[in-house]
This record gives C-alpha cells, structure tokens and sequence, in this order.
C-alpha cells in the first residue's frame, strides 16, 4: 500500500508538484497520466525516495520514506524513464547488481537471477553487454531489475516509450500479468495504453490532481451530451425540417456530403434522452433511409483533453 | 556496501581505467628504478616512490580514478537505480572509495617485483619500505577522497578531472614557492615516510583530510535530494 500525503516540490520559486495525495491499495494498477511536464517523474521520484518532498510525507507498506528510508525502499522496484543500465556490464552482471543492492540472500541470488533472466526473456542476450541491446532488450533489462528481490510495489516510468508496436503489447503483456501479484504505479502519456491495463487513472496538470477515477467513469463523466452520427440518403430534403418534426432533436449539423449521394450528421439532444429508437421509426415515415447511425463513445482522450483544458481556465 | 565495492572494483578493468592506471605508474617507477638504480647504484627501494616521474604521473592518473565515480551514474541516470535501492548514501560512498584503494593497493603489490630484483643485488630496507607504502597509501587516499568530491559536485567528469589535477599541482607546487605553506604540504609529509619516519600528526592530518572530504561527498549527495 502506498500513501502519499500532501507533498509538494519546490524548485527555489518554480512549484514542480503542488499539494498532492492519494492512496492506493494493494494489488492496484494505477497509471499516471499527465502532458509531459505536469510532474509525473516528480512524483514517481519522490515515491521511490529518489528525491525528497519540499512537504508532505510518503508510507510505504508502512514505512514513513523520510524516516526508515531503506525498508521503505526494499519494497519498491523501480524503472526509472530512459531505462539507465550500467553499459559495461552484461545482462547478468547488471541483474546480480541490483539483486546485490537489493540485499538477496547469496544462497538463493544465482538462482532468483536466473528466474527473473527468465521470467523477462532474457535468456538468449544474457551475456551480451547492455550497452550493446536493442531498446526493447533495455527496457526488459531495466524491468528485470526492478522485479529482482520481489518488491510488493513496482514503479514504472514511460515504460513502453520508445518501443515497436509487437514489443508494447509484449510489455503491457507482461505488465499486466505482474499486476496479479504487484501493487503497481505506471506513468504514460499515452491514453489507450492506461485505459487498457490500470483500474484506476490519476491526471496531473500542472502539479496538481485533476482527477482520480477509474478509466470507464471518467469517460462517463466527459459524455455529457447525447450526440448521434448519422448517415443518410434524403432525396427528398427533408433533414433541414426534421428538427421541427422530432422535438428532442435540438441541432442538426451537417458534416460531409459523400459521393454516392449520401450526408453524414450529428444528431444533437439534451443529456439522458436516446435517440436512436426515435430517428429509425420517424425518419423511416419521412422517407429517409438511415444507412449508418452510431452513437460515438467518449474516449479517455476526451476526458483527458477536458479536464486539462478545464484546469488551465 | 560489499555490492558497491566489488561493482566498482570490477568496473575499473572492464574500462580500462584500472590497466591504465597501474600500467602508467608502473612505467614511470620502472623510470625512476632505472634511474636511481643503475644510473645511481641506489638499492633504496622506498626512494623510488619519492620521485619526479611517480609524484608527476600521480597527479594525471589519481583523477582518471575518481572523476567517473559519480558524474557518471548522475550523467547516464543510473544515480536513480543506486540512490533508490535500500543502501545508504554513506555505504555508496564508502564502497566506491574503497574500490578505488583497492586499486591502489594492487598497484603497491605490483611494485614489489622491484622490491624483489633490488633483493637480488642488495639488501633494501623493509621497515622503511613498508612505512613508504603506509605513507603513499594515506597520501593517495587524500587526493582519491578528494577526486570523489569534485566527481559528486560535477556532471561532467572532465571537469571533475581538471579540477582534480588542478588541485594536485596546486597543493605540490606552491609550497615550493612560499615558505610558509611547506608545512601544509602534502608531498613533504610523504616524504617523511619514505625516509622511514611515521609522523602521527601527519598521519592524522593525511586521514582528517579525507575524512572531510568523504563527510562532504555524503552531504553532497543527500543534499542533492532536497534540491534535485
């Protein structure tokens, strides 16, 4: 369990993280989500006792980070971003490193070493020398190095930055399946990635939380209005009066016309009410054939975009 | 701390920072033993260490030793992965210095090759050559703690390396020019041990001075976390 209680940074005047708190339970994955900038790394940095909070205080398990710094720390893995591997070590030297550092017990290191080589795909480069992998060896290498010596917590930073499509749904794989057995922290800037793995999404901007929700309610919370895409044929001209006949649709725009003849709207009306029943029986009796109606899910990105638009005003 | 001692020891021959630095002096002793030895007849195996070519080397290689230790795990970013691990700041410290006099004490072992030759054609002393190697070692680990300081205040480790030498040169040369600061001297201190003297109050000022300056590297580092 992580909590995180009022903490601020301050650089001389600049305020880099400012009055933040939550809390998150064991077992969580929670994404950290923010434009570049909006202290994402600060905090994460300030989680793993990198560095310290100006104010406010960080528990870890239990462990009061400013007070016993190094329990606190055992039980955090951490992937720092721009994955930092010492290049002149190989893979394996790199792991029984920070398997060292980490205090595993020398009766048991060679062979969790192995497990988590293992365990991370690494089997095949673990001899080369880290400052000769791929960027997506690296970033395994890094995680290997945050899961050695079993925190409870891991941290990742932009963990999937930088890397081919086949290798981030390897890593959001491989996230996901650490989420059954590790309370984890990931930041990203990318929208889709968070709505996919965490259950729950905290937004920063600025310094400061926007908003801490799961994924789906914050899409809920952003689709205020009702609006609906439709595709029609209307040889007839009839769109233009058929606000007067349908009296819950209050605005009707036209977006394109299509070549085969067709016209694409949006359908607006107030809040609750589901127009879609409606537009199938009317438009059918004013001789208008619906060739596509869709109503549009609000995405994260929509939330996203909204509430730090709303913060910014 | 163990961890950070046999990591860094080992770097130290993966780069070849620790070849380089026991071959450069053993080149410039293998000078001063030509010199004194057959040019001069001497046996005196401590006076080896005492001289121009060992002293002048000292001042370029002492740097090469230290100025990577931390400007670059801060400039690569993996300051993050030691400073996050549950290790004290005053262990990471530690462990790096004493890598680097491990170092030097490998190189004080390989020095006795010509402890052996002299052996062959004389009788050097023993007791004075074991307070020479006491006294270089206290009189290394000075300008080593030192090195690390400039190294833990810098990203850059030329900088860190540039100020290292600076300060050697300055610490050598300047006593030579002014009377008054011959007593301050490092070298004239190391000195006295080559000619069999261990002088308890240059003995403790050789170790106060490190002491301070590995207290400053550990409050260098912890500060940075408030700050950084």
């Amino acid at each position: 369990m992580i909590e995180v209680k009022n903490i601020t940074k301050k650089y001389g005047s600049f305020t880099a993280v400012e009055n933040i708190s939550f809390k998150i339970n064991e077992g969580e994955i929670i994404g950290l989500l923010g434009p570049n900038g909006a202290g994402k790394s600060t905090t994460m940095n300030m989680i793993t006792g990198y560095i310290e909070p100006t104010e406010g205080e960080i528990i870890i398990e239990g462990y009061n980070m400013a007070q016993k710094p190094r329990k606190a720390k055992s039980q955090i893995g951490y992937m720092p971003e721009g994955v930092p591997l010492y290049s002149d070590l190989t893979v394996k030297e790199f792991v029984t490193y920070m398997a060292e550092l980490k205090k595993v017990d020398k009766k048991i290191r060679k062979e969790k070493v192995d497990k988590i080589i293992e365990k991370t795909g690494l089997k095949d480069v673990e001899k080369k020398l880290t400052r000769n992998l791929s960027r997506g060896y690296k970033q395994r290498v890094s995680m290997a190095g945050a899961l050695v010596g079993e925190p409870k917590i891991l941290i990742l930073d932009e963990p999937t930055v930088g890397l081919d499509p086949k290798q981030i749904t390897e890593i959001r794989e491989l996230i996901r399946e650490l989420g059954k057995t590790h309370t984890i922290i990931l930041s990203s800037h990318i929208l889709s990635e968070v709505s996919q793995i965490c259950n729950k999404v905290i937004i920063i901007n600025e310094g400061k939380i926007v908003a801490v929700d799961t994924p789906e309610n914050l899409e809920k919370k952003v689709s205020t209005n009702n609006n609906i895409y439709v595709t029609v044929e209307d040889s007839e001209n009839k769109m233009d009066t058929i606000k007067e006949k349908i009296a819950d649709i209050k605005e009707v725009k036209l977006i394109k016309e299509n070549e085969d003849g067709t016209k694409q709207y949006i359908l607006e009306s107030d809040g609750d009410v589901d127009l879609r029943k409606i537009i199938f029986t009317e438009f059918a009796k004013e001789n208008i054939t619906i060739f596509e109606m869709k109503k549009p899910d609000a995405t994260l990105e929509d939330a996203f975009m909204k509430l730090i638009e709303g913060g910014e005003k | 701390m163990w961890a950070v001692i046999k990591k860094e020891f080992k770097s130290y021959f993966y780069t070849p920072i620790g070849y380089i630095f026991i071959g450069v002096f053993l080149i410039a002793f293998s000078i001063s033993f030509y010199l004194s030895v057959i040019g001069y007849g001497n046996v005196n195996f401590e006076y080896i260490y005492y001289t121009l070519p060992t002293i002048l080397v000292l001042a370029f290689i002492i740097p090469l030793l230290t100025m990577r230790s931390f400007s670059e795990e801060r400039k690569t970013g993996t300051e993050q992965l030691l400073l996050t691990s549950p290790i004290s700041i005053t262990k990471i410290v530690l462990g790096k210095f004493i890598a680097a006099l491990f170092i030097v004490l490998l190189t004080e072992l390989c020095t006795f090759m010509y402890f052996g030759i002299l052996c062959h054609y004389g009788m050097p002393k023993l007791a004075t050559t074991f307070a020479t190697l006491f006294g270089f070692l206290l009189f290394v680990m000075s300008y080593i703690s030192f090195g690390m300081l400039t190294s833990s205040i810098t990203e850059n480790q030329i900088i860190s390396g540039i100020i290292s030498i600076g300060f050697f040169i300055i610490t050598w040369v300047l006593p030579e020019y002014n009377s008054s600061l011959e007593s301050y001297s490092f070298i004239n201190m190391f000195y006295k041990y080559t000619q069999g003297q261990i002088d308890i109050g240059d003995s403790v000022t050789f170790l106060t001075f490190t002491i301070t300056c590995i207290l400053l590297t550990i409050t260098v580092m912890q500060r940075r976390k408030s700050v950084k």
